[in-house]
């Protein structure tokens, strides 16, 4: 004897919809006609289908999408296409120089036209100069199959759709092929298309009769107070269905960072020190032994400040007096020193610190004995513009080690050690060149996916003009790291603004354990 | 930094081996060169002046040739490809910019020829006289050096060659001519008695370098050429305060040079010159004396078979020398202390072995080393700087990096607990953390919060935009900034920053004072001062430190929605309420918006 089957809300539909239908109906078709979520169709079909009552069929297909901001791209055209127009309106070769003016085009839009106007035969470059190519008298009146494709999409409000419907208004893979590559125009997405129909055993069991089950989304407080959920069918989750997102409130990337940093030097046994933002050109520059025609010192790298002008130099004469002479002979260090006159009034301006080391310098003159070991993660300033690998402000660890029994070979293995804690194997050591240190080093660590060695920091030991004028006579090893850096390559990030950004949605999105 | 290109056949051929080519970037890489890499120069050269121009498949040819002026396009003649090897020019050692200079260490380095490099200097070939006038300080440019070069063949490679590395030295240790300039001219077109002058520069003329002919009619007076050529305009500044202008001549007054700005036509160089007079001019008597060594030794290295011949320098006692001089610098190099300043092992023979790879002179006295450094190096100062040189040629990839044996305890700042305790906070309340930059203007800044301009803000003397004058003295800005960048994305949206502020503060040392602040904010169709509030409590809550609330109006708040907590003992320490709506129509924001900001130093009792 058989008896009726009770199912969900969607899985009856889906057995009483396709009990009317002979053969196949497509997932959408079905939602369609049963006035149903797709979603929800799509998963009720699923579940009947690993019970044998429905096949479920899948053929990938391609769905083309107009790329966001492409709308706004094509306004007139493709780039080459414009590009075109002008020469073809020109009537003779023009100077690169003068597209952009008669296309409206950005001059890095021109340039990224060139090669696709090579490609395309429709003009060609000789020095400055653009001039018509073979292809372009045919591609004057024509469109091309990859324009064609566009503008389809174009017509249509959501700018999609199956790639059936494209092949008929152009040659689809020459179409395809043109746009490969070009994800600010286009993108082509793999979807599946789900066809349903009800097996011999679906068939049966419908005939045997079947009906729908009371179901409750939702667990109630009086649901469980009164035991009305014993009676109850839960209904059950497609685990697979979205839901809203939330999420956590956390520390921004570049802040763990230099969390991490922190700890590092922390676990290593230094100790953490601070200096001021508003730097003296003294501690700044002239106690480094930066002489004070250093290019860096220069108004055009260096921010200096109109409020507050100038900063006292420091109330130890005889410290002012030692570096003095150490530019400008040497003093008693046994260095010939830069050999020019030492200026006061320079040394007294006032500047947005450039490096950290303002701070390890700061720590080594007021304690020159040791052994200490001190660090300072900070925010530095140097005078360029923002741009993809500048920005004005950004970060560095510096720290200093003050020891007797230190050496070139201890600077190597600490700055090693700081890398490998945070995640780099392979690091390699370069001769680099200092004004304040001797030896010094360039550190590099390798980048794998980028299959390159990465600058990532000076470093070196304290030449004695700097040491010795602050009343330190051991070696003082020393080094100053950027940490944006690290922060690209631990987030994946290819600009350095990129960092500052203040995307709410890439702030969210970036995973907190990377 | 500037980049140069070393051609790998001349530098192959200098060597007098040829490297693989990987194992030669390595060797540059160990020495310290920032190489890019290999690359292939298209080339022209202008059928004019003959000047090579050449250019990397990225860079277009310029319209005019830079040597004579003349319009390029047209009228050149394409010349095969060069392959060179791409390298940053290392500031500090000006004796590497060129494959002579650079063949010259890598030879030292690889063992093919080591110790001190020695440069034949024949007797005077020319006398040249200082006029006292270049010592006074209204026509100030007091130093000259000068060398004549014989037997010399100049193919046009060559002379690129060396019209780039006196491009190089001029920016390296001339910081663009200003410290030293540098001049080479055709000694067969001039007379063997040359004087260092001034001229006036209404009165004096002469037909500068790029002219079509020496054709008296293309003659400029000094100052029409600060005025009218293209590089008396670029270096103009040098001579701004002079009263009258430096000069070269020979004794007949034919004009070689106006230092540190151009050469004349007449005695321009040519392929076809045969014999040479280079001059330094400048500021400080070592610079001129290194530049000239730098520059004589290098193209010494760079042309076989040229002759070095000096020059009798004459006129005020100190100014009285014959140059170039050659003569060492002498340094004692304990070998002791240089193996334990690197943190390897060595014993003298072996320390003076290494040294001598970097080409200085070495005697071995028992534990120490007598250098004879040379002349051509501007980089050594100190014994320090020969352990470098030691390092190098021992070669850092060769020392095992280890720690420093002693133990120390370390610890955080106070104030990094706090803030991370802080953050620890407005995370677990839901806000997610924003970096703001620290320098802003005074339009975003306070402008924006419908503040007058703060007059205790730290303020910058050279800004780069208009965006960035000075340091932020307040977080509100940034948190508001955050929110009109996202306008478009869903709400709530509620962010948090800890960072420094910055005032003037005449009791600091600097002047100014960093603050560790504290902001955070909400924007949402019901953002209230109810919700401010209670975010406010339980940030006071969690420092644990008593405090009562009280009213108060300011900006960018809206007046009777305006709070402050006061700690007692500490002072106001957080102020938070909603935004007034002329503020969010300033920044765009369309929802209802509750800001809060507070100190942590006052928070957490550190102030």
């Amino acid at each position: 004897m058989s008896t009726e089957s009770s199912y969900p809300r969607e899985q009856y539909l889906i057995l009483s919809g396709l009990a009317n239908e002979v053969g196949e109906v497509t997932v959408a078709d079905l939602a369609r006609r049963l006035e149903c979520d797709q979603a929800l169709v799509a998963a009720g079909a699923q579940m009947l289908s690993s019970s044998g009552l429905v096949e479920v069929r899948e053929t990938p297909y391609r769905e083309l999408v107009l790329a966001s901001g492409a709308r706004e791209l094509l306004t007139g055209g493709l780039p080459e296409r414009r590009v075109l127009v002008a020469l073809l309106e020109a009537g003779r070769p023009v100077l690169l120089t003068e597209l952009p003016a008669l296309t409206g085009l950005t001059s890095a839009e021109v340039g990224g036209s060139l090669r696709r106007l090579a490609q395309k035969g429709w003009a060609i470059k000789e020095g400055g100069l653009l001039q018509l190519g073979p292809e372009a008298a045919r591609a004057a009146s024509t469109p091309g199959e990859d324009e064609k494709a566009l503008e389809a999409l174009r017509a249509r409000a959501d700018g999609r759709a199956h790639e059936g419907e494209i092949a008929l208004v152009c040659d689809l893979e020459r179409a395809l092929e043109l746009l490969k590559g070009r994800r600010e125009l286009l993108e082509v997405r793999t979807k599946r298309l789900r066809r349903v129909r009800l097996t011999d055993a679906g068939r049966a069991r419908v005939a045997a009769g079947i009906r729908e089950a009371k179901t409750i989304g939702q667990l109630t407080p009086e649901l469980i107070a009164t035991g009305a959920w014993r009676q109850a069918t839960l209904k059950s989750y497609d685990v697979q269905l979205g839901v809203a997102s939330r999420y956590p409130g956390k520390a921004h990337p570049m802040q763990r960072i230099i969390a991490e940093t922190r700890r590092v030097f922390l676990e290593m046994g230094f100790d953490e020190i601070v200096s001021p933002l508003v730097e003296s050109a003294f501690w700044n520059f002239d106690a480094l032994f930066q002489p004070q025609d250093h290019p860096a010192r220069e108004m055009q790298d260096t921010f200096y400040l109109a409020q507050p002008g100038t900063i006292a130099l420091p109330g130890d004469a005889d410290l002012v007096e030692r570096v003095r002479r150490t530019h400008e002979d040497g003093g008693g260090t046994g260095s010939l020193g830069w050999g020019y006159r030492w200026e006061p009034e320079r040394a007294q301006g006032a500047v947005l610190r450039t490096h950290t080391t303002a701070a390890t310098i700061r720590a080594l003159a007021q304690d020159p004995v040791g052994p200490r070991k001190v660090f300072c993660v900070g925010s530095v300033f140097r005078r360029e513009a923002t741009d993809y690998k500048h920005l004005p402000v950004f970060h560095q660890v510096d720290g200093i080690i003050i020891d007797a029994r230190a050496s070139f070979a201890n600077l190597l293995g600490t700055l090693a050690a700081f890398y490998h804690k945070m995640g780099f194997q392979r690091i390699e050591f370069r001769p680099g060149f200092f004004p304040y240190t001797e030896p010094s080093v360039e550190v590099f660590i390798w980048v794998e996916e980028k299959k390159d060695w990465l600058e990532m920091g000076g470093a070196g030991v304290f030449r004695p003009e700097v040491t010795e004028p602050l009343g330190c006579q051991v070696p003082v090893l020393a080094w100053g790291l950027g940490l944006e850096r690290l922060a690209m390559l631990r987030y994946g990030i290819l600009e350095m603004r990129a960092l500052y950004q203040i995307d709410l949605e890439w702030l969210k999105e970036v995973p907190l354990c990377r | 930094m500037p980049v140069v290109g070393i051609p790998v056949e001349r530098l192959g051929a200098l060597l007098g081996r040829r490297l693989d080519p990987s194992e030669l970037l390595r060797h540059l890489g160990h020495l310290g060169c920032d190489v890019e890499g290999y690359t292939e120069l298209e080339r022209v050269r202008c059928r004019n002046c003959g000047a090579i121009h050449e250019r990397t498949a990225s860079e277009e040819i310029p319209p005019t040739c830079e040597t004579c002026g003349a319009e390029l396009r047209g009228n050149c003649e394409p010349l095969a490809p060069l392959e060179v090897i791409r390298m940053e020019l290392l500031a500090v050692r000006p004796d590497m910019f060129d494959p002579g200079g650079l063949a010259r260490a890598l030879r030292g380095y690889l063992g093919i020829e080591t110790g001190r490099p020695d440069y034949a200097v024949g007797p005077p070939a020319a006398c040249l006289t200082v006029d006292p006038a270049v010592r006074e300080p209204r026509s100030y440019r007091p130093w000259i050096a000068a060398a004549v070069l014989e037997n010399v063949t100049l193919d046009p490679d060559a002379l690129k060659i060396v019209m780039k590395l006196q491009e190089n030295l001029h920016w390296a240790i001339g910081r663009n001519r200003k410290h030293a300039s540098i001049g080479v001219y055709d000694f067969d077109t001039v007379e063997p008695e040359l004087v260092y002058t001034v001229g006036d520069p209404q009165k004096r003329r002469f037909v500068p370098l790029g002219s079509p002919s020496t054709d008296e009619r293309h003659a400029m007076t000094l100052r029409e050429i600060l005025e009218r050529h293209p590089k008396g305009i670029a270096f103009a500044g040098l001579l701004a305060d002079h009263a009258r202008y430096p000069l070269l001549t020979d004794k007949t007054g034919r004009v070689l040079s106006m230092p540190p700005i151009i050469n004349s036509e007449e005695t321009k160089v040519t392929a076809a010159s045969r014999r040479l007079v280079i001059d330094v001019t400048g500021l400080a008597e070592r610079t001129v004396q290194r530049t000239l060594n730098i520059l004589a030794s290098s193209l010494c290295e760079n042309l076989p078979g040229v002759q070095l011949r000096a020059v009798e320098i004459r006129g005020p006692e100190e100014a009285r020398r014959v140059t170039p001089d050659f003569t060492s610098q002498a340094i004692t190099v304990s070998t002791a202390r240089a193996a334990k300043a690197l943190g390897v092992d060595l014993d003298p023979e072996r320390a003076a072995e290494l040294l001598r790879r970097m080409r200085h002179a070495v005697t071995v006295q028992g534990e120490t080393l007598a250098v004879e450094v040379p002349a051509y190096r501007n980089d050594i100062l100190h014994e320090i700087d020969l352990v470098e040189d030691l390092g190098i040629a021992y070669g850092y990839h060769n020392i095992v990096p280890s720690l420093v044996p002693t133990f120390t305890v370390g610890g955080p700042r106070a104030i990094e607990n706090v803030a991370e305790r802080a953050r620890a906070l407005l995370c677990g309340l839901g806000f997610l953390e924003v970096m703001t930059l620290l320098l802003t203007s005074d339009d975003v800044h306070d402008g924006g919060l419908g503040r007058a301009p703060a007059t205790d803000a730290v303020r910058v003397a050279n800004p780069v935009s208009s965006e960035a004058t000075m340091l932020r003295t307040s977080l509100l800005p940034g948190i508001l900034e955050t929110f009109r960048r996202n306008v478009t994305h869903p709400l709530p949206q509620q962010v948090f920053e800890v960072g420094e502020v910055t005032r003037l503060d005449p009791r600091a040392e600097t002047g100014a004072r960093d603050v560790r602040h504290l902001a955070c904010g909400l924007t949402s169709a019901r953002a209230g001062f109810e919700e401010v509030k209670a975010i406010a409590e339980a940030i006071l809550r969690e420092f644990g430190r008593p405090w009562r609330l009280e009213a108060l109006e300011v900006s960018p708040f809206l007046a009777g929605r305006v709070a402050q907590a006061v700690l007692e003992p500490g002072g106001p320490a957080v102020t938070f309420g909603e935004v007034h709506p002329e503020v969010l129509e300033r920044f765009g924001l369309q929802n209802p918006t509750v800001l809060l900001e507070g100190d942590l130093e006052t928070l957490s009792g550190l102030a």
